[in-house]
């Protein structure tokens, strides 16, 4: 078959996702095709739809389909915390723990000079911008450092450290009890919950 | 600990075998080609998750014409039952403990600890300093199963830093994150190897002595071959900072050095153990026969090491033992073994009457894939 035939481009497509290889990759194309066409289309249209009306806020970065969004914009949340975190992923997992009620910052990504990460290629710049404006407005006093105890997240954790301390801003990061290489959104609950609580000065 | 029962199938050449060792020593005899070492490869699958042959990639290790291999363990340890049971499909290894699929691997090391002597063991002492930093390394693994997640991340602290020494402008304060990581988790592991060595050496000495001649002395020595002059080991491990400082420095020393070149030129990846024999170094000086009989020594000291430090004795598996050794040389071997009060032990040979033991013993015939006792 040519790269170009409209099956081997779905398969290709299908292929990209996170976690799908080959074999699950063409299962899904032939299953869309055996599907009727509303199936199809209602999936190509929430994919696009999903694309032009989800952007990042742009205060946190978390994702929204406004300009800001729903946490930042909520008048009972602490604006003098700002829990900063990975991915998305994560700050809902801290959101489901219940305990924290600041405001948070979302990187998408974590530095990584081995897989050519740099700190402009997460969104960290937006965090420094953030908190230089708005840090007489809100009040900032705190940033948690809550990403992963891996490698990476703990090198982004310290990077933070170094530009935001001398700011004079109090830099923390969530206790262990998290495992060591292991994924935020994965922890259970009461670890998470125990780790937030537990977060010492930096 | 000790290996209650054991199931294997479609692994290698075995198609279906179970066995029922002897709680002290297990014999394997064999033609060439039959399946003893496979089966010596299955225990260290089964406790390392990975093979000790270099080739062994996951289609390798099922059978020809098999889909998936199945490893299955009934171990004990420390008056408790385990079963371990391994997976092999051709995209992947799934380990169970107690049937539990086991999610993060470091839960599961230290479940089943081996020593393994094999023919590539020459290696150790004739090949690369890397060779003999795994031997330093799966020992003190073998004692703090959490030391591979550490040193895991040394490695991985260490590329992110080669990859950013590489880039053409350096962000100055991201090194220095780098940096502090590298000084806090190489001083971890360089501690951790001069504490093994420390109290390695004595057993060493002892088990040399036992096993080859009293007349030759085995010398251990760790080597930081980054460092100026020589590491006052008992600063190092009584005072944490010595070592970071130490460290720290050496970075400060070498920073015209490693930006130029694009990578870390100190810390414990590029260190090295240099092995003696009457004050002459082994790699230089040493006969095939003294060199084989040095590696076993150290093979059979980590377990004693653990043993006596640690309270517990791997399992070990000898392979193919007894073919370079002369006869006095043989026995003084089994000899120790048998002077050992426990310690679950499995040997394989062409030759039964190469391993001198009459008594505790089972023995497997090994042909063409099946294992029976005889
Ligand atoms: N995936 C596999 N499927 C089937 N057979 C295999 C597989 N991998 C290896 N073998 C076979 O296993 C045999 C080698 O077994 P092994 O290395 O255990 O021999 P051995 O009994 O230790 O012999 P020696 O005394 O020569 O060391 C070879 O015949 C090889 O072809
Ligand atoms: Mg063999
Ligand atoms: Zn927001």
């Amino acid at each position: 078959m040519s790269s170009a035939d409209p099956i081997s481009k779905l398969v290709n497509a299908f292929r990209k996702l996170p976690g799908i290889g080959e074999r699950t990759a063409t299962r899904l194309a032939f299953f869309v095709l055996n599907e009727p066409e509303e199936t199809s289309r209602e999936l190509a249209e929430a994919l696009l739809e999903v694309r032009q009306t989800v952007g990042l806020c742009k205060w946190c970065c978390n994702l929204t389909d406004g300009d800001e969004c729903k946490i930042c914009t909520d008048a009972r949340r602490k604006r003098s915390v700002i829990c900063v975190v990975e991915r998305t992923q994560d700050l809902r997992a801290v959101e489901r723990t219940g305990d924290f009620r600041g405001l948070y910052h979302v990187l998408h990504g974590l530095i990584s000079p081995l897989d050519g990460v740099g700190p402009d290629d997460i969104h960290l710049r937006e965090l420094l911008t953030r908190v230089g404006e708005r840090k007489k407005e809100d009040q900032v006093e705190e940033i948690i450092a809550a990403t992963s105890p891996s490698v990476d997240g703990e090198a982004t954790a310290l990077y933070l450290q170094r530009l935001l301390e001398p700011m004079g801003l109090k830099v923390t990061r969530i206790a262990s009890g998290v495992p060591i290489g292991g994924d935020l959104e994965y922890t259970d609950r009461v670890t998470l919950s125990r780790a937030l609580a537990q977060r010492r000065q930096m | 600990m000790q290996l209650e029962a054991i199931r294997l199938s479609d692994f290698r050449n075995f198609e279906h075998v179970e066995v029922v060792p002897h709680e002290r020593f297990n014999i394997l005899t064999g033609a060439n080609g039959q399946g003893k070492t496979n089966f010596l490869e299955a225990l260290y699958l089964l406790s390392a998750v990975k093979s000790f042959r270099s080739q062994a990639t996951n289609a390798n290790l099922i059978r020809f014409g098999a889909d998936e291999a199945l490893l299955e363990a009934r171990i004990e340890r420390g008056g408790h039952e385990r079963k371990v049971r391994l997976e092999i499909g051709p995209r992947g290894k799934k380990i169970y403990l107690n049937d539990q699929g086991v999610r993060n691997i470091a839960d599961f090391f230290g479940t089943l600890n081996v020593v393994v002597f094999g023919p590539d063991d020459i290696g150790v002492l004739k090949g690369s300093p890397s060779r003999r930093r795994d031997f330093i390394d799966r020992a003190i693994f073998n004692a703090h199963p959490a030391f591979g997640t550490e040193s895991m991340h040394y490695d991985a602290v260490l590329k992110n830093r080669n990859a950013l020494l590489k880039e053409p402008k350096i962000d100055g304060s991201l090194l220095s994150v780098y940096d502090d990581q590298f000084i806090e988790w190489g001083a971890r592991i360089l501690r951790r190897r001069l504490d093994f060595t420390e109290h390695f050496r004595p057993v060493l000495e002892r088990t040399f002595h036992a096993i080859f001649s009293p007349d030759y002395h085995a010398g251990l020595t760790y080597e930081p071959t980054w460092m100026e002059g020589t590491i006052d080991v008992e600063r190092a491990l009584e005072q944490d900072s010595f070592v970071e400082t130490l460290l720290a420095e050496s970075l400060r020393r070498t920073d015209d050095e490693e930006r130029q070149r694009g990578y870390t030129v100190v810390g414990p990846h590029r260190d090295d153990l240099v092995a003696t024999l009457n004050g002459r170094e082994v790699r230089a000086f040493a006969s095939q026969g003294q060199t084989r009989a040095f590696i076993l020594a150290m093979k059979i000291a980590e377990i004693t090491y653990l043993e006596e430090r640690y309270h517990f004795a791997p399992i070990l598996l000898l392979d193919d033992v007894s073919s370079e050794l002369d006869r006095e040389r043989n026995r003084h071997l089994f000899d120790f073994l048998k002077n050992r009060q426990s310690g679950q032990v499995f040997i394989t040979t062409t030759h039964r009457d190469h391993i001198l033991l009459d008594d505790d013993l089972r023995v497997f015939q090994v042909r063409e894939g099946n294992i029976c006792s005889i």
